[in-house]
């Protein structure tokens, strides 16, 4: 009852809303199956343990999402520059000062609270509001290199670059995003070429910097990883493990709860998450996870689609682009399509901060697809100026 | 440009990242199908539990523990050390910068036995061969532990330097054969014994568990980095054995069973308030030569002979029918009950007495014909029977120790258990019926507790991480076994049987015990025995006023010096009380002690006279007598100025010392340092010596000391 009058409330595509609420639940399930290692079990269980905790997160998560999706997305053009700063900020502390974990230093600590938050999870965020509002305010001069391609672009590699060292998947998935957004929002195709070779010449330019200082750069695992991926072709130990595990479910899986294979995955609630799902859930588990994230990716298209160049749309492709990436790259590792990237399946896997920025994602996506569609049934009735800068 | 146009680009390059998404979903369904489905027999078959598994780690067991907290039984951990050669983290640039140097540790540390170019050889051979599991050393200490993990590439840890270490322990016993039965052991196929046994569920801890997985050659190697659940270490017990009492009843034992060449013995001291066993000691002769080889203090029932008079006595007592001034015809030393003869131990020409005088010189006959006139001629057996069990004789102990024999009482008239019509005579002499040691000593433990049945128990608590979590108290078997009446004769009885009767050659001033003897013959069934065997036994409790201890002491087969228990069993029990009262002098009563505070609140010094120098300053400052001492030479004496003050005494040399005033100890130590022959008589300190002091010495003169 309560619940669907609140879904009736609701604004905003309907789709995405139950993309986000479909995922939340699966998000549990899956955390609770795979945090319950035989281990844990055998010890009296204090697999409730993590699901309350993830169960909180994800209720917080949920409550950010209704936020942000009530706050009107120009907003966030607002906010943008400010956001950048604040970003690079604590990227460059990050690097420096960060709480090292597995040999990386991705976290910092937050004082007072006994919290630790991942700043890469709020740059990434920062960054695509910010190339968002650049590319749709630079429409006029968009295939213009000093006018449009160098402000979008360095803020980009400055995050990318900041970010890679500790965290080389997400700076890459990143970079990417920005990269196709600057594509989709009309940039000369001779810079997003140029920006290819740019990619790979950052990579080159941390392998030296790697080669320097080995503190500052987890060169090793990323060659370990690599070198697993194409020189064993059925994958190394984990990716074996996965496999098992999704062969192990067949089509409809074996039950909630059921999972083997969690007990020899490592992280099996984060990077291989998604083997444990087709494990209990079977292909048809499986299936359905790439379809919501292929709904919400539609759906993005969407609402760019109709309105087309505003910031909203570009913003809203953007984070779209960020989240899908990822949980496609995630579900490849599992799938030995990809070397290991270490990089969660959103919304999905076990987190903290990852998994409330992704819903704060979520939820700006949401306040987009909600003002578009009004501004889309207003139109007729009252001529409604955008709030975007920009001239049809 | 026109916005349509423009419209139109961003629409088409959406349309193309579009495709590509699309693309990619449709290839990852595709992936999914081909591991789950097309490859999915593969990977399924390899994800056989064969293939990985998790495989216990045991925990580390519990020590049992001395009352005081002394180690009776621990795991001594050792370890293997293996290296797995393919470790993901061991690079062959990391392997051949460091196999040289490994290879030299190896050779000078492990095994010197073999060059550092074998070991270098070895290593590569092995690598080369994809050995995940080389055995580099075993049985290693933790001290060499630490210094393994320093070794080259080792130092790398489990990943990038292959290193294995898998720990094992072995049990081992500080105090070796000290109730070393009683401690027992747990051993993989065999019938687990005693403590280590019984309490197992708590020493073994909850064993860990640790993903393996198989390797070429069936090896199984841990798998590094998941979840692995630590084994939790075993509780401790600490049982209510006292070591130092354990070691005196042990010695004591192992001397008499030396002195007889006996088959074996057993002796166990028992806390009489608690029913604590504070000693238990188990020797017999082995192939390899004396050994705790089986609990016969717990396990072995027998006939106890003599000690079961106790039982008898009692019950006539209890059942009012008798008192130890009955008049019983002793016969001279043997009568007849139907066909068979029954003799007291030696012919003694004794007639008309007391029940009182049977009882203490442990009369067969007296007892037997009491028990036989009481019940057997008036066909109630069974009384006799029903009031035995309400002495709890027919039940065990329910000690903690698995294995406890089953005493026999028989039924009365029972055919079942071939009652005869000598069986009641016999039974009453400790015949046609079996107790264990155990089971003989809760009986006479009662009888000092005033009545009052302990149960024996051996372990006081469960301890884990230094804290109790289960602790064991005493348990009271019975309140009262019979009316105080019967117990205060039964304990007057047992004073007499040490006072006047078969104990009283091993009575004693210093304090006064209570205890019956036994002597019963083994073989007695047979008829023609070229040696007749015997198990000699006592019984009893000190001090007899008011009991500390209560103690068994029973040597079987005895094959010279006698075989009596007053011969052979109660040496060793007045050997274990004298060594009681010296560990605990707690436990002996103040010789001087008085009710009367002196009127006139003067002080009365310890007549200390003199001595060796540290030995009374350490005694005076044990019994907390305050005195003062110049701390001075070897030597001192007492002067009394107002408080006690030791001074420095000096002998010369060549001059008989005056001794007079000292303890024997010490007279001795002088004078035969003097290269003088001393003889003494008495106890106590010099009172006379026979060659006055000052008179020069001639070598190897005797002198005679008289103490008192």
């Amino acid at each position: 009852m309560n619940a669907i009058s609140i879904y009736r409330n609701l604004k905003g595509d309907k789709a995405i809303w139950i993309v986000v609420a479909l995922l939340a639940v699966l998000s549990v399930l899956a955390v609770y199956s795979s945090t319950g290692t035989m281990a844990f079990q055998y010890r009296g269980g204090h697999t409730e343990i993590y699901l309350i905790k993830h169960g909180l997160i994800v209720a917080l998560g949920l409550f950010l999402t209704y936020i942000s999706y009530m706050l009107h997305y120009m907003q966030y053009s607002r906010l943008a520059p400010l956001l950048m700063i604040v970003s690079i900020v604590l990227l460059v502390y990050t690097l420096f000062f960060g709480t090292e974990l597995n040999d990386a230093r991705r976290w910092i600590e937050i004082p007072g609270l006994q919290l630790s938050f991942q700043t890469s999870d709020f740059a990434k965020m920062a960054l695509i509001i910010f190339v968002a509002r650049s590319i749709s305010t630079k429409q006029e001069v968009i295939k213009d290199f000093n006018s449009a391609f160098l402000p979008i672009i360095a803020p980009v590699l400055i995050t990318c670059l900041l970010i890679a060292p500790a965290d080389l998947s997400t700076a890459a998935l990143l970079f990417v995003t920005c990269v196709l957004m600057m594509f989709i929002g009309r940039v000369s195709l001779k810079y997003i070429g140029v920006l290819a070779g740019f990619g790979i010449m950052g990579i080159a330019f941390l392998i030296v910097i790697g080669t320097l200082f080995p503190e500052m750069v987890r060169l090793e695992t990323w060659i370990s990883r690599l070198n697993e991926f194409f020189v064993n072709s059925d994958g190394g130990y984990q990716i074996q493990q996965a496999k098992i595990a999704i062969a192990d479910g067949g089509w409809f899986g074996v039950g909630p709860g059921n999972s083997i294979q969690r007990n020899y995955l490592p992280y099996p609630y984060a990077d291989f998450i998604y083997a444990i799902i087709c494990e209990e859930y079977g292909l048809v588990g499986g299936f359905t996870i790439i379809f919501l994230y292929l709904l919400l990716f539609l759906k993005c298209v969407r609402i760019v689609t109709r309105s087309p160049k505003t910031f909203g749309a570009i913003l809203a492709m953007g984070l779209c682009l960020n989240l899908v990436i990822q949980a496609f790259a995630n579900i490849a590792v599992s799938l030995h399509l990809v070397p290991v990237t270490g990089l969660t399946l959103p919304l999905v896997s076990k987190g903290g901060t990852s998994m409330l920025f992704t819903c704060i994602s979520l939820g700006i996506i949401l306040s987009v697809s909600r003002y578009i569609e009004q501004a889309s049934k207003d139109v007729g009735k009252v001529e409604i100026k955008d709030l975007n800068a920009d001239h049809h | 440009m026109k916005e349509t146009t423009k419209k139109r680009e961003l629409l088409g390059r959406l349309y193309i990242v579009m495709v590509f998404v699309v693309l990619t979903a449709l290839m990852l369904f595709g992936k999914a199908v081909k591991i789950s489905v097309i490859e999915g027999d593969r990977w399924r078959a390899k994800g056989d539990s064969l293939y990985l598994k998790f495989m216990p780690v045991v925990a580390d067991r519990g020590d049992v523990l001395a009352a005081d907290g002394a180690l009776l039984a621990t795991s001594l951990p050792f370890f293997e050390i293996r290296m797995d050669l393919k470790a993901d983290g061991l690079t062959d640039q990391l392997f051949a910068e460091h196999v040289d140097s490994l290879a030299w540790y190896l050779s000078k540390y492990v095994n010197p036995n073999f060059s550092p170019q074998y070991f270098r050889n070895h290593l590569i051979k092995r690598r080369a061969k994809g050995d995940r599991y080389l055995l580099l050393a075993k049985d290693v200490n933790y001290e060499m532990l630490g210094k393994v993990k320093q070794f080259p590439l080792l130092r790398h840890g489990p990943y990038k330097g292959g290193l294995i270490v898998e720990r094992q322990s072995r049990r081992a016993k500080p105090y070796q054969m000290l109730a070393n039965r009683t401690i027992g052991y747990v051993r993989e196929d065999v019938q687990p014994v005693g403590l280590e046994g019984s309490f197992d569920q708590y020493l073994q801890g909850e064993a860990g568990k640790r993903l393996m997985q198989r390797v070429s050659g069936g090896t199984w190697i841990p798998v590094q980095d998941l979840s692995e659940l630590e084994p939790l270490r075993g509780d401790d017990i600490r049982t209510t054995i006292d070591i130092e009492l354990q070691d005196v009843v042990h010695e004591s034992l192992m001397q008499g069973l030396l002195r007889h060449n006996a088959l074996y013995g057993t002796a166990i001291l028992m806390d009489v308030k608690t029913g604590a066993i504070r000693a238990i000691s188990n020797i017999g002769a082995t192939e390899n030569g004396w050994a705790e080889d089986y609990n016969y203090a717990i396990g072995a029932a027998n006939e106890p002979g003599s000690t079961f008079k106790v039982a008898s006595m009692m019950a006539m007592l209890e059942d009012g029918l008798a008192t130890p001034d009955t008049r019983v015809d002793l016969e001279k030393g043997k009568t007849r009950f139907y066909r068979s003869d029954m003799y007291d131990s030696r012919m003694h020409g004794v007639e008309d007495t007391t029940l009182r005088y049977a009882f203490e010189t442990s009369s067969n006959v007296g007892i037997a014909k009491t028990v036989n006139e009481l019940y057997g001629k008036t066909k109630n057996a069974d009384r006799f029977i029903e009031r035995l069990k309400s002495f709890h004789v027919h039940e065990k102990t329910g000690i903690e120790i698995t294995g406890e024999g089953t005493p026999v009482i028989k039924e009365a008239y029972s055919q079942k258990d071939h009652w005869s019509g000598t069986t009641l005579p016999w039974m009453s002499t400790g015949y046609e019926v079996k107790l264990t040691p155990l089971q003989t000593l809760r009986l006479f433990n009662a009888i000092a507790n005033d009545g009052k049945m302990m149960k024996p128990y051996l372990v006081s608590e469960v301890i884990r991480d230094g804290k109790p979590v289960r602790q064991f108290g005493p348990t009271i078997v019975d309140g009262r076994i019979a009316s105080a009446q019967t117990i205060r004769t039964m304990q007057d009885l047992l004073l007499g049987a040490v006072e006047r009767g078969t104990g009283q050659y091993q009575k004693t001033d210093q304090y006064k015990f209570a205890g019956k003897t036994g002597t019963a013959r083994v073989d007695y069934y047979m008829k023609d025995a070229p040696r007749k065997m015997y198990q000699a036994s006592f019984a009893g409790y000190f001090p007899a006023e008011d009991p500390v201890y209560s103690c068994i002491v029973l040597i079987y087969d005895p094959k010279q010096n006698g075989y009596y228990g007053s011969a052979v069993a109660l040496p060793v029990f007045r050997e274990i009380a004298d060594k009681c009262f010296a560990l605990k002098p707690e436990y002996t009563p103040p010789v001087n002690e008085t009710d009367e505070a002196r009127p006139d609140g003067e002080l009365v010094f310890a007549d200390v006279r003199e001595g060796y120098r540290t030995d009374i300053e350490d005694v005076l400052e044990y019994i907390g007598v305050g005195f003062s001492t110049t701390r001075d030479g070897e030597w001192a004496e007492s002067g009394q100025e107002g408080e006690l003050m030791l001074q420095k005494k000096e002998f010369s040399g060549g001059e008989m010392p005056d001794v007079r005033g000292m303890h024997l100890r010490d007279a001795v130590f002088l004078l035969e340092n003097q290269g003088v022959t001393v003889h003494c008589e008495g106890y106590g300190k010099v009172v006379t010596q026979s060659i006055r002091p000052g008179t020069p010495i001639r070598e190897g003169v005797r002198i005679d000391l008289k103490l008192r």
